[in-house]
């Protein structure tokens, strides 16, 4: 039997995910308030949970529904789930391309915006918590599948770099959903940055944190939701693009220059 | 435990053929198809067009992640394709854009997460604890400075 066969044999994967989609869309978008605007949680987000809650590894009581096998066959599944949710939103983007060129140099500017991690996220790493080198895997990028093939080709993933990018791939994978949901959701009713610039900001290069994002924004603003998607939809296609040159050529180097200049003395070059 | 633990190696997950692709994605569909009907208004039929049709392009666009050789992974193929198909001046782009009018984005991206939250592998679990409340807050930092970032750029130029 092909592995496929196997993959699509595992069924017990399949009903699960199948009857989480169903719990989960039936629960739809709530909605709950806080003092500086609100926060919404969608099915996705339920879904991530209720698939955790099944999962041997997580909970321990839940291995006999689920085994490791199935664990292993739901990997290659993410990527091709995320494959008609991507697809849907090429259709968003094309309709709307005259006001994306419109928009383009910013579009394209806020590209450089994603070095926001080493600005915010590497000073407080090394100078505050005290960290070694692994605060240059951690901080050089969002630590996404293309970021962690880079920290591999150059250091390894054993090297205290790769525990950095993989334990920030790590939180992202368990939270990212949750924490862009959130951040979109408090800062489009803040009124600090403008929707449009918020739209774009959504395109960190992973589909599902896209989502969130952008799903988060479009129900908080939803007389512009056409608009939101078209923006951080097109925001993402662009930094499926480009991210891993920004990452190598400019990230990366950066990184590592600031960690010569700010790093622990031994580790001075 | 197997290779396919480690989460995010290039060389965990071994590179699926075109059929299995082709089958896999058929399964997803369904399920996008069941949750389809539950979030929405849409009738089944209206679904099932609109599934349809996206299910046509994410196959485009993973037979040109094959055939062309830029190395641009297949999401940024199927993004591509799903735009052409409804610019404004491509033929035939309002009745695409009607038929996956029915379909709701965000409905879509459930199952993928779903999957995702059952894919955890232990040694992710055990990476989580060994890393530590440090990685947790830098990691917290990596996507506000991001995200921030982005926005403030943008807000700059537009």
């Amino acid at each position: 039997m092909t592995r496929t066969g196997e993959i699509l044999l595992d069924w017990r994967l399949h009903a699960s995910v199948l009857a989480i989609t169903i719990i989960a869309e039936l629960i739809g978008v709530i909605a709950v308030p806080i003092a500086i605007g609100s926060i919404l949680l969608l099915p996705l987000l339920y879904a991530f949970v209720m698939g955790l809650l099944i999962n041997p590894n997580v909970v321990s009581r839940a291995g006999g529904w689920l085994r490791q096998r199935e664990v292993r066959a739901a990997s290659p599944l993410i990527v091709i789930a995320i494959m008609p949710f991507i697809a849907k939103f090429g259709t968003i983007i094309g309709p709307s391309m005259e006001q994306i060129v419109a928009a383009g140099p910013a579009l394209i500017l806020q590209e450089l915006g994603n070095l926001g991690t080493i600005v915010l996220a590497f000073p407080i790493a090394v100078l505050v918590l005290r960290m070694g080198r692994e605060s240059v895997g951690a901080s050089f990028s969002v630590a996404r599948e293309p970021n962690i093939a880079i920290i591999a080709d150059r250091y390894g993933l054993k090297s205290p770099e790769g525990a950095g990018v993989m334990g920030v791939y790590v939180i992202g994978t368990l939270f990212g959903t949750f924490i862009f949901a959130i951040l979109a959701s408090v800062l489009a009713t803040s009124g600090l940055f403008s929707v449009e610039a918020l739209a774009m900001a959504c395109g960190i290069g992973s589909g599902s944190m896209m989502a969130a994002c952008s799903g988060a924004l479009a129900h908080a603003v939803p007389a512009m939701e056409e608009q939101i998607l078209a923006l951080a939809g097109a925001s993402n296609v662009l930094t499926y693009a480009t991210g891993m040159y920004l990452c190598i050529f400019v990230a990366l180097p950066l990184t590592e220059k600031l960690y010569a200049l700010m790093g622990p003395k031994e580790d001075r070059a | 435990m197997t290779n396919s633990d480690i989460p995010a190696d290039p060389e965990a997950d071994p590179k699926l053929g075109i059929a299995d692709q082709a089958l896999l994605l058929t399964a997803v569909c369904a399920i996008g198809l069941v949750g389809n009907t539950v979030a929405t208004d849409a009738t089944l039929v209206q679904s099932v067009t609109g599934i349809a049709i996206l299910y046509v392009i994410s196959m485009i666009g993973v037979l040109l992640t094959q055939l062309v050789p830029f190395g641009l992974p297949s999401v940024a193929w199927i993004s591509l394709v799903g735009i052409a198909a409804t610019l404004p001046w491509t033929p035939g782009s309002a009745w695409v854009l009607e038929q996956v009018g029915h379909v709701n984005f965000l409905t879509l991206a459930t199952p993928c997460l779903a999957y995702a939250g059952i894919a955890i592998a232990r040694r992710e679990i055990e990476i989580a604890k060994t890393s530590g409340w440090k990685i947790f807050i830098v990691a917290l930092l990596v996507m506000t400075g991001t995200y921030v970032g982005s926005a403030m750029v943008a807000d700059l130029f537009l």
